[in-house]
């Protein structure tokens, strides 16, 4: 059979496909796990997903950025699905997730750091579940037989003690912003975020009555609309720095976003110094580079830069 | 012959020429009265001696005119016989072998022009010989002993294209002792050979003998390959062709690379495989398959995302660079074989068979990839829906070929390909596999293919004579229902199979058209490059030192390009192993004092010459590049100044024939101007295939149609011809100087409404294009241009005439008054 180059694009999903004789690529974006983030449009190293601002409609709500992915430029690399905060991008090879890239450890994996110790939890306490903006704790209770029980509230005092606890998270899909381990009233939980950064908005230069980061910002409480001026503030405890309020933010130096340092496993790969620099920036791949004693890739992006002779 | 030779022959003060009439057994006698000619010979100013032979070109028809030179000093001769297309060259030996100058000789062509061609009416035929003996003789008075100039010869080749008929090509030169750069435009050489599992009729294993033959190419010291290249140009002229060719970067440094593939085990990135018909996938660091020459690895940028894992594994050996540039190189070579080969049609494009629609339906180099066990399912024949063997198998044959929608012609080896396939299907899986054939003639015409076809027909493979009107597929199996004519039982049929093979036409190499125009070659209606002769030069293009090998020229298999090969490559050492190359003196010649660059800005010459070969400075004569001139006569044609000469076609030298054709009833003739390759060998057709036209037409043969001035039409009008015929090759491409035809048409065309507003009838000037196959043509043309011609009747033309004559008198005072 010869090539086959396909785009599909619908109102769930947008799958980009090579079919060839004996192998089947497929590159598909989740929209309703997008949440319009600048992360991969800024990872792809063939630029092939851009990212559009949607048109705002008078007096509703701002829209998150519309995703979009070329099937020109396209390789099923599989780096947007490996960055993406939020796992909306799949990559398969003949329908099994692939990621040939980690597995040649041509590129690094985020690390979720994210630890429970559900021996701690008391079995009525579900505030993590109900904090977590996305939806992706699922608390359950086991007797000590392994038995589900669906109804915390009957059961004596003394028989819920002995209720085992387990709290799944679902981390490929986690932008680990902290929230369930505020929100937790027993410290079990413990989650480092994967991208640090510094995040401002200037009120003064915001717009009379704009709260369009607000609207687009998948983490609940990473912003808020002061009391005083009715304008957007940042709680930089809980933002993932992941950028979608950058996007649709109409107005330039309102908003400033920087990433800065990255948990990530480690590996040497020219790849992953090129995203980091459009992730975050020269100065910063620098910085790493020394940390990990990487002269010579070093050197090289400071002559890129003209930074040598300075 | 010598210089002062020369000098002394131009000087000789009257003319003394020799008639020789030839009979040609009773090709010519049989017709025309050989005796009239003879006599009126005589009668013909500087005619000092005449003589009729049985045959002129044996050798004791030659022995009489060198006899005759010498005996009575004949400085000019004349032979009335054949075309000069046939044996002018033969001729011109003659006479040099008695030292007269090969250019004071002139034939007559009474064979092809009158006896072929009037056979019913032999007395107009002898008229008409007659005048074209005149003719000749009028011409011959004029003409002037030239020097044949010699280049030097660079003694080292290109070819370009590596396929199997290149590579042979180069070998045989290598081995001759000349150097050979082979360009390859791919990354290795080998060409559709090295995609191929096996080779008919004998079954052997296609990469098993083609790679120890891409081996020997690669390690051979007198071959240098350029592989992953493009050429850019080709200037200069035989022994002496500078070519600019760009090396396309690798990123990978050729000679640090030692092809052991640790870099593709590190890479991360795979796509699809041009080499595998995009059924499989390579790495975005690879070799397109495992025998590749040269071995040298490459990165394809367009997928690779730069995560250096290749530089790690390579390592110490430090052979890849990512900042790799495009380099250009100019090399000299004394000629070229031209070996780029074909390309494959996938038939997306007619909705008949599903091609790309269904996933079943593949084309024959496709199957090809999977039935190879290097190839992406390892030999596996398996269906790309579901990954099964397929128990029936259908093959299609003349897909796009030998179909006046798509390609008229036939694809040469699809039968045969298609019985290799049928027979390898049939051993692998025997019983299993049921197989069909659906063609519409089965052609198997060399040594040992008609065996071939019955060991298929044994295997038990059902042949079934008849086109195919569609395939659709069944939804629910992805098998294929096609539906056809089987003419042998007449009756629509219907089979149901698991994958079907498209046997699709062979196609000119994309590109084609730049590599036409890059190296001045004419391609023919079926795109591909036209040899300079169908039978006799047939691996020659009309640029000299130019040669053509393999399906670049017209499809062939594999015996036959390597023969090709072979063959190019003996044509090629004919100017390499020479240390100079002659070159015919009937080149152009530009008179610095009438030039009128010297005082205003013109460079019209330099402008319209096809070759560019003629050099303009500010207020300096322009120049002729002789070794670069190929003597079409256009800038003779187009200098206002009538400052440049064409050696052997002198306006003179016309203008006397013109005036000799039209010297008696001119108002009932059609002079006629045909150029030497399309047209004048188009009426040499009609002569030879006997097609019968009125013999009222008095042809003069010019090189090339953009010679014909418009003072020859102003001419020949001025001395009443009937009508004026202009012969040229048909547009756009097949002119044999590239774009004389055009040059011509763009001056005749501001001529015609001129003569017309003048009051000339629009059918007494024609330009007309006629091919050297199109002797019906010519001979048609000739017949409604007498009828036209009679229709108009005599009085009405010389009426005109009257008209026009004071005109044209004053329009051609210049000439006049040479």
């Amino acid at each position: 059979m010869p090539l086959k180059t396909m785009k599909t694009d619908t109102a769930e999903t947008l799958t980009l496909e090579w079919i060839l004789h004996v192998k089947n690529y497929k590159l598909t974006i989740d929209k309703n796990l997008c949440v319009g983030c600048q992360i991969c449009v800024l990872a792809c190293p063939k630029e092939a997903i851009k990212i559009e601002k949607q048109s705002k409609v008078q007096g509703e709500k701002a829209r998150k950025a519309k995703v979009d992915a070329d099937l020109q430029k396209c390789n099923f690399c599989g780096i947007c699905d490996v960055l993406c905060p939020y796992g909306a991008i799949k990559v398969t090879l003949n329908g099994e997730h692939a990621l040939s890239v980690v597995e040649k450890e041509s590129f690094p994996q985020l690390i979720r750091d994210i630890q429970v110790d559900a021996s701690k939890c008391p079995a009525d306490c579900v505030e993590c579940e109900e904090a977590c903006p996305l939806d992706l704790i699922k608390i359950s209770r086991l007797t000590a037989d392994g038995k589900v029980v669906e109804n915390v509230g009957s059961p004596t005092k003394r028989k819920r003690k002995k209720l085992q606890v387990k709290v799944d998270v679902d981390k490929e899909r986690c932008p680990c912003c902290r929230i369930c381990e505020f929100k937790c009233p027993e410290g079990v939980m413990r989650v480092r975020k994967f991208f640090y950064g510094k995040i401002v908005i200037h009120p003064d230069k915001c717009p009379e009555g704009c709260t369009d980061c607000l609207d687009v910002c998948p983490i609940t409480g990473a912003l808020y609309l002061s009391d005083e001026d009715k304008k957007v503030r940042v709680n930089e405890l809980f933002c993932v720095y992941c950028g979608a309020c950058k996007v649709v933010c109409p107005v330039e130096e309102a908003l400033e976003l920087k990433r800065t340092k990255t948990s990530h496993t480690a590996v040497r790969s020219g790849a992953w110094n090129k995203a980091l620099e459009r992730l975050a920036s020269p100065v910063e791949i620098t910085k790493e580079l020394k940390a990990k004693g990487s002269l010579r890739a070093r050197d090289s992006v400071e002559k890129r830069l003209g930074w040598k002779s300075a | 012959m010598a210089e002062n030779e020369i000098k002394k022959q131009a000087e000789t003060e009257e003319p003394r020429i020799g008639v020789f009439i030839c009979h040609c057994g009773l090709n010519i006698a049989g017709v025309l009265d050989i005796k009239e000619l003879v006599e009126y010979a005589r009668t013909l100013p500087n005619v000092v001696y005449v003589k009729d032979n049985r045959y002129t070109c044996a050798d004791p028809g030659q022995e009489e005119i060198r006899k005759a030179i010498k005996e009575h000093k004949l400085n000019r001769v004349v032979v009335a016989a054949c075309s000069p297309r046939m044996h002018e060259p033969t001729f011109r030996r003659t006479v040099s072998d008695v030292d007269l100058n090969p250019f004071l000789f002139e034939m007559a062509n009474i064979r092809e022009f009158s006896s072929w061609c009037h056979p019913n009416s032999p007395e107009e035929a002898t008229e008409k010989a007659k005048e074209l003996i005149k003719m000749a003789v009028a011409k011959s008075r004029l003409l002037r002993p030239l020097q044949t100039i010699e280049v030097p010869v660079t003694n080292k080749a290109l070819v370009v294209g590596g396929g199997i008929a290149g590579m042979n090509a180069a070998l045989d030169l290598a081995e001759m002792g000349f150097k050979v750069y082979l360009l390859e435009k791919s990354e290795s050489i080998g060409g559709h050979m090295a995609q191929l599992d096996k080779t008919f009729p004998t079954l052997d294993c296609s990469i098993c003998i083609e790679g120890p033959k891409m081996v020997d190419v690669g390690r051979h010291s007198n071959i240098e390959i350029i592989s992953n290249a493009d050429l850019l140009s080709v200037s200069g002229f035989i022994g002496n062709f500078k070519v600019k060719i760009r090396k396309n970067p690798r990123y990978i440094i050729a000679e640090n690379c030692t092809g052991c593939g640790e870099c593709k085990d590190a890479c991360p990135i795979e796509y699809p495989n041009e080499w595998d018909m995009n059924l499989g996938v390579r790495k975005s660091i690879s070799v397109p398959f495992d025998q590749s020459v040269p071995l040298v690895y490459t990165i394809n940028k367009d997928y690779c995302i730069e995560c250096y894992k290749c530089v790690d594994a390579c390592g110490a050996r430090q052979a890849i660079n990512f900042e790799q540039q495009p380099e250009e190189i100019e090399i000299e070579v004394g000629a070229i074989i031209v070996s780029t080969g074909f390309d494959v049609y996938l038939p997306y494009d007619d909705p008949l068979y599903g091609y790309g629609k269904y996933a079943n339906v593949i084309t024959s180099l496709e199957f090809e990839r999977l039935i190879l066990a290097a190839g992406p399912t390892g030999g596996k024949v398996i269906r790309a829906s579901d990954g099964h063997k397929p128990h029936t198998v259908a093959f299609i044959q003349c897909v796009g070929s030998r179909d006046v929608n798509k390609y008229p012609y036939c694809s040469n080896f699809c039968c045969m390909y298609t019985l290799k396939h049928v027979v390898q299907l049939k051993e692998k899986y025997k019983q299993d596999v049921e197989v069909y054939v659906f063609y519409m003639d089965m052609r198997s015409p060399f040594k040992g293919y008609e065996e071939f076809y019955d060991r298929a027909r044994e295997l038990g493979v059902n042949f079934i004579r008849g086109r195919v009107s569609r395939i659709l597929e069944v939804p629910e199996t992805n098998n294929l229902v096609i539906h056809a004519e089987d003419m042998t039982l007449g009756q629509p049929i219907e089979i149901e199979s698991e994958m079907v093979v498209l046997a699709t036409a062979a196609i000119p190499k994309k590109g084609t058209d730049e590599m036409a125009r890059v190296l001045n070659l004419t391609r023919g209606a079926d795109g591909f490059f036209m040899e300079s002769h169908p039978k006799l030069k047939p691996i020659d293009t009309p640029t000299d030192g130019i040669f053509l090998a393999g399906a670049c020229q017209g499809l062939k298999d594999i015996p036959y390009s390597v023969s090709q090969g072979s063959g190019a490559a003996s044509r090629a050492a004919t100017v390499l192993s020479k240390p100079k190359w002659k070159i015919e003196p009937i080149v152009s010649v530009i008179d610095p004092t009438k030039c009128r660059n010297v005082t205003a800005k013109c460079g019209i010459c330099a402008e319209r010459c096809p070759y560019g070969s003629i050099k303009v400075e500010e207020k300096k004569a322009a120049e002729v590049i002789t070794a670069m001139c190929h003597g079409c006569g256009t800038c003779v044609a187009e200098c206002p100044a009538d400052a440049i000469t064409q050696m052997h076609f002198t306006d003179a030298q016309i203008v006397a024939q013109i005036r000799a054709a039209l010297e008696t009833n001119p108002e009932g003739k059609i002079l006629a101007f045909l150029c030497n390759w399309c047209s004048y060998a188009g009426a040499d057709l009609a002569g030879t295939s006997r097609f019968e036209y009125p013999p009222i037409i008095r042809p003069i043969r010019v090189m090339c149609s953009g010679r014909v001035d418009r003072d020859f039409i102003l001419e020949a009008l001025r001395l009443g011809a009937g009508m004026v015929l202009v012969g040229a090759c048909h547009l756009p491409y097949d002119c044999h100087y590239i774009s004389g035809n055009w040059k011509m048409k763009a001056r005749m065309d501001a001529l015609a409404p001129m003569l017309q507003k003048l009051g000339l009838s629009a059918e007494r000037f024609r330009v007309e294009y006629v091919s050297a196959a199109e002797g019906v043509r010519f001979a048609e043309l000739i017949r409604e241009m007498t009828e036209q011609l009679h229709t108009l009747g005599k009085d009405k033309i010389i009426a005109e005439n009257a008209k026009l004559k004071p005109v044209l008198e004053n329009m051609l005072k210049r000439k006049q008054q040479k």
